[in-house]
């Protein structure tokens, strides 16, 4: 347990913050919607108060607006409750689908996020025994990687498939990196290595690896990320 | 006085044009910074841009230095979902009219007057 705590150090929180904030920029712009579409409702209140005729479909508009935004708001929620769960058990076994799912989502909240579609790749669910809330800032930030390269134009395939025995293979393709930028930089390299996840960019072909180990207990520390 | 509006999140932009529509206030919306300069590239003209500083691609701090490159009468209100101006590597300079989502329309109404009646470029100490 004292190990699995080291691995919650300041890379993780820094993860944790920069999260939460594209949550809350989510959350915010769902309130202004909200707020502008009551604002309006408002202003033609006064104006049938005035006596201006108000049209019917306008009123409508309005309240399915809002009636979209709060599930929207939501979903938002759903997910950062998700994410905020991530932390409550350092290691799990975990099936690895969900946790790209859930990287997907939260990659969505990003003002330059591109799309990130999953791909099904195995007949069974990839489980893992690994620490779920490092995996995740690992595959986020190599979907963060990208689409800061390409922006909203980015298309990313994302999929898991049985490396062999003892590993899983999350495969990203379309990835791309900006200009001489690496990938994984030093604080993703330490992370993936802490959980004994190994990563291999080829620029050339758009695609990024990460290999999983099936066990955290047999792929602990094996220095292999990068 | 015309409008630019630019802001990403198209239901907010639609929703606030309306509004300002509803005050006498006609609001151009684009919902990318590309589009918005491309208009007056083209040679539309605005008295005020109203623009979201956080969007995909050109941002709007970086939008109103091409905007002012094209004509440096206009004048700028920011708009942005987070809560403080310090979330971005922007100067005090460029944060002087800055508003912050939820709007509170009449703040903004007020806003967009005091800009009005100024002198030209009145919203940019550093022009």
């Amino acid at each position: 347990m004292d190990k699995a705590k080291d691995w919650f150090g300041y890379d993780s929180l820094a993860f944790f913050g920069k999260v939460n904030a594209s949550i809350s920029h989510e959350l915010k712009n769902v309130m202004a919607i909200i707020a502008e579409t009551a604002g309006l409702l408002g202003d033609l209140s006064e104006m049938a108060r005035g006596g201006t005729p108000i049209d019917p479909d306008m009123l409508a508009s309005s309240t399915d607006s809002i009636i979209e935004e709060i599930q929207r708001g939501f979903i938002t929620i759903r997910q950062m409750n998700r994410f905020a769960h991530s932390v409550d058990t350092p290691v799990l076994s975990v099936d690895l689908m969900e946790i790209l799912d859930l990287v997907r989502n939260l990659s969505g909240y990003l003002s330059f996020a591109g799309k990130a579609s999953l791909v099904k790749g195995t007949a069974v669910a990839p489980m893992a025994l690994t620490c779920p809330f490092i995996l995740q800032a690992v595959i986020y930030q190599a979907v963060v990687q990208t689409f800061r390269n390409s922006g909203p134009a980015a298309e990313l395939d994302i999929s898991v498939q049985s490396n062999n025995e003892s590993t899983w293979r999350i495969r990203i393709d379309g990835f791309s990196l900006k200009g001489d930028a690496e990938f994984p930089d030093d604080r993703v390299r330490r992370m993936a290595s802490s959980i004994g996840v190994s990563i291999h960019c080829d620029r050339r072909s758009h695609h990024l690896e990460i290999d999983v180990p099936v066990s955290l207990e047999t792929g602990q520390g094996n220095g292999a990320a990068g | 006085m015309k409008v630019l509006l630019v802001d990403d999140e198209e239901k907010f932009a639609l929703m606030l044009a309306k509004r300002l529509a509803l005050r006498g206030i006609q609001a151009e919306v684009f919902f990318s910074g590309e589009k918005a300069l491309d208009a007056v590239q083209q040679g539309n003209r605005f008295d005020v841009a109203i623009l979201d500083v956080k969007m995909p691609g050109i941002g709007g701090i970086e939008l109103k230095r091409s905007l002012q490159e094209l004509d440096e009468r206009m004048k700028f209100v920011f708009l942005t979902g987070h809560g403080s101006s310090i979330d971005y590597a922007a100067g005090p300079h460029e944060t002087e009219n800055y508003l912050p989502k939820p709007l509170q329309i009449d703040v903004l109404i007020e806003t967009l007057n005091g800009l009005a009646e100024g002198p030209p470029g009145a919203s940019d100490r550093d022009g």
